[in-house]
């Protein structure tokens, strides 16, 4: 009876073609880490699923929208752990899709015939990037604010098309409720539209034309002909292939459980990313990206000013443009990391760059703090009275926000009074203080300080930059 | 040509039709933002005795509430009084990033949050990676009161 109803429900919903070409097809055997493609599909159903429910809880207003995040974070119920997951897989997602295509990259993935494969796919990269910046300018907080800023900004360089593409995003000449509702439009409406129809096709290709297997990487394979025939030998092969569900299906599970496991897991143990003050240009704040941006803002801080307002949007757009010419471009019959040794390079030396570049974010060594304590004294220094009131005069005329003062303060952008390269003079000090040489990061204090308070901050500095030397 | 191949062209050409009256209608509708221009939009930013003379003073241009679209909140500005009759009014944006300058009162530069941007008191560009100087509102007085014209700096400044 049971069998029978089975076999009816099959039938009329015409499962067997999917069972017979998805789930019990042959595959060429893959080892444990060719999961990152699975696990990016799992991050996204959980990431559509959360955001209907997020968008149930969120009004696109500029009046409203912050309070209605915060009104789904702390009134609704559960309303932390859908947003929660929803950030953390979001993160997770950009994560697992940078090493999905790292791994592509070392390997050759994108060579003949899954060039539309990987073409889809950098479609995607683009989007998910996109989207992963518009979902916390809906936040309307300092950061997401800042971040629309920093993308219209951007945008604005582009030479001609600049204040149409300002505009177009903006949804008109200024900020207003219509740039929150394109947005929302966007990132709610048209992305997981877009996305789920290029993420379905992406896979039916990679049914199609199958993936880069072991036996791909033993040898060149000049046509596609011969890659065909010998993915379809692995395949059917009683020792080398095996059957995708559920042999390989579990094989190449781990993925998808690590990325799970941990989206949740962060959601249990810091909850939702922490909403900054709403919107507003009238408060001082300390504004910055979510970390998976941390390594583009530090590129973008390392512009030097002649080339930034280009560099800015031309990066985005030349990377997009280099990965859609790699097939063509890259025409060698190797496969696999091992034999090729420049991408493998590349791959590596990127991935570096990201980490270290993301670590120099977090430090930020190049700004400038508004300081609110004078530098402190290393401990048994007693100053002159007159360095000690320059001491304080060091902070009053926002010194403190640049120098640090043998390790004091927070600064890193002049140089430690302590760490200077040569002791100055007091003639050199006052030079330095009223005209400091072109091309320094100082402002001249020519007319701007009193000779008495100039006599005292210079006595300061000229005990200060002996400090490291007589603590030695 | 046979019967086959004029059906599909048909066919294409009939979707390609339909197609074009629903998309193309609804692209320039949602394009239609981009091609808008800005005018000239005189703001008051506050009573001339809110900006002391030798100071920079913060000053706050309020929205509309009332006009949709709704404007977004307030922008802030920077008012410096270099003399009794001599205004200059900065964006607060910094040039590079649009992120949110900080007065340093002590030095009398303006410092960015985001990428190390510094600008001297004159709004000139002392580090980072920003090009161009701290932008300058059009200002005029009116009754004593201080105007700016926020259509007078580029869009995402």
């Amino acid at each position: 009876m049971l069998s029978k109803s089975l076999r009816w429900i099959v039938d009329r919903f015409g499962l067997r073609p999917i069972w017979d070409h998805v789930l019990d097809r042959n595959v060429p055997k893959d080892p444990w880490y060719h999961g990152d493609g699975m696990a990016l599909l799992v991050l996204l159903t959980v990431l559509v699923i959360t955001g209907v429910f997020l968008s149930m809880g969120y009004s696109p207003a500029v009046d409203e929208a912050y309070q209605s995040v915060e009104y789904i974070t702390h009134q609704q119920t559960l309303g932390w752990f859908v947003r929660g997951l929803h950030y953390w897989s979001g993160g997770m997602m950009v994560v697992m899709l940078f090493l999905h295509v790292c791994r592509q990259l070392m390997l050759g993935g994108y060579k003949s015939p899954r060039e539309a494969t990987w073409l889809i796919g950098v479609m995607l990269l683009a989007i998910v990037l996109t989207t992963s910046l518009l979902g916390y300018v809906l936040r309307w907080d300092q950061r997401g604010y800042y971040g629309l800023r920093a993308l219209l900004a951007t945008l604005q360089n582009v030479p001609g098309l600049g204040e149409r593409l300002v505009f177009l995003t903006q949804g008109g000449p200024e900020i207003t409720s219509l740039t929150l509702s394109r947005m929302f439009a966007l990132h709610v409406v048209l992305v997981p539209l877009v996305l789920l129809l290029l993420v379905g096709y992406h896979v039916y290709l990679v049914i199609l034309h199958g993936t880069t297997t072991l036996a791909d990487r033993k040898e060149p394979i000049e046509t596609v002909e011969e890659q065909r025939e010998l993915y379809h030998e692995q395949a059917e092969h009683p020792v080398k292939g095996e059957v995708f569900f559920p042999t390989a299906f579990i094989k190449i599970s781990p993925w998808s459980i690590v990325a799970l496991t941990l989206s949740i897991g962060l959601t249990l143990t810091f909850g939702p990313r922490e909403l900054m003050a709403p919107a507003s240009e009238r408060i001082a704040s300390p504004v910055s990206e979510e970390w998976w941006f941390a390594w583009y803002s530090a590129l973008v801080a390392l512009l030097p000013p002649s080339v930034a307002p280009t560099f800015q949007w031309l990066i985005p757009i030349a990377t997009f443009f280099c990965l859609v010419l790699l097939p063509f471009v890259d025409r060698s019959p190797m496969r696999g990391w091992r034999n090729r040794p420049v991408a493998t390079t590349l791959v590596v030396l990127m991935v570096v760059a990201i980490l270290a570049l993301s670590w120099l974010r977090h430090q930020s060594p190049w700004t400038a703090h508004l300081a609110i304590h004078p530098p402190a004294t290393p401990q048994g220094v007693i100053l002159a009275a007159e360095a000690e009131q320059g001491r304080m005069l060091f902070q009053q005329y926002g010194c403190t926000s640049c120098h640090s003062v043998a390790g004091s303060g927070h600064a890193n952008v002049g140089t430690d009074l302590a760490r200077m390269d040569s002791i100055y003079s007091q003639t050199e000090l006052r030079q330095y203080i009223l005209h400091p040489p072109r091309g320094v990061a100082m402002p001249d204090y020519a007319e701007r300080i009193p000779e008495d308070d100039l006599e005292r901050v210079v006595a300061f500095v000229l005990v200060a930059q002996t400090f490291r030397r007589t603590q030695e | 040509m046979n019967r086959r191949t004029v059906s599909g062209l048909l066919v294409v050409g009939c979707s390609a039709v339909v197609a074009c009256v629903v998309g193309i209608p609804v692209l320039i509708s949602g394009i239609s933002p981009a091609m808008r221009s800005r005018q000239q939009s005189w703001r008051p930013v506050g009573d001339l005795s809110n900006f002391p003379t030798g100071k920079v003073s913060r000053g706050i241009i309020s929205a509309d509430q009332n006009a949709w679209p709704r404007t977004f909140g307030e922008q802030s500005v920077f008012v410096w009084r270099r003399s009794e009759a001599d205004l200059v009014v900065f964006s607060r944006s910094c040039t590079d990033l649009g992120c949110p300058l900080e007065h340093e009162p002590g030095s009398g530069c303006f410092l960015c949050p985001c990428h190390g941007g510094i600008f001297a008191p004159d709004g000139h560009r002392l580090a980072g990676p920003a090009s161009s100087p701290m932008h300058r509102y059009s200002h005029r007085i009116r009754e004593e009161v201080l105007e700016i014209d926020v259509a007078s700096i580029p869009p995402a400044s």
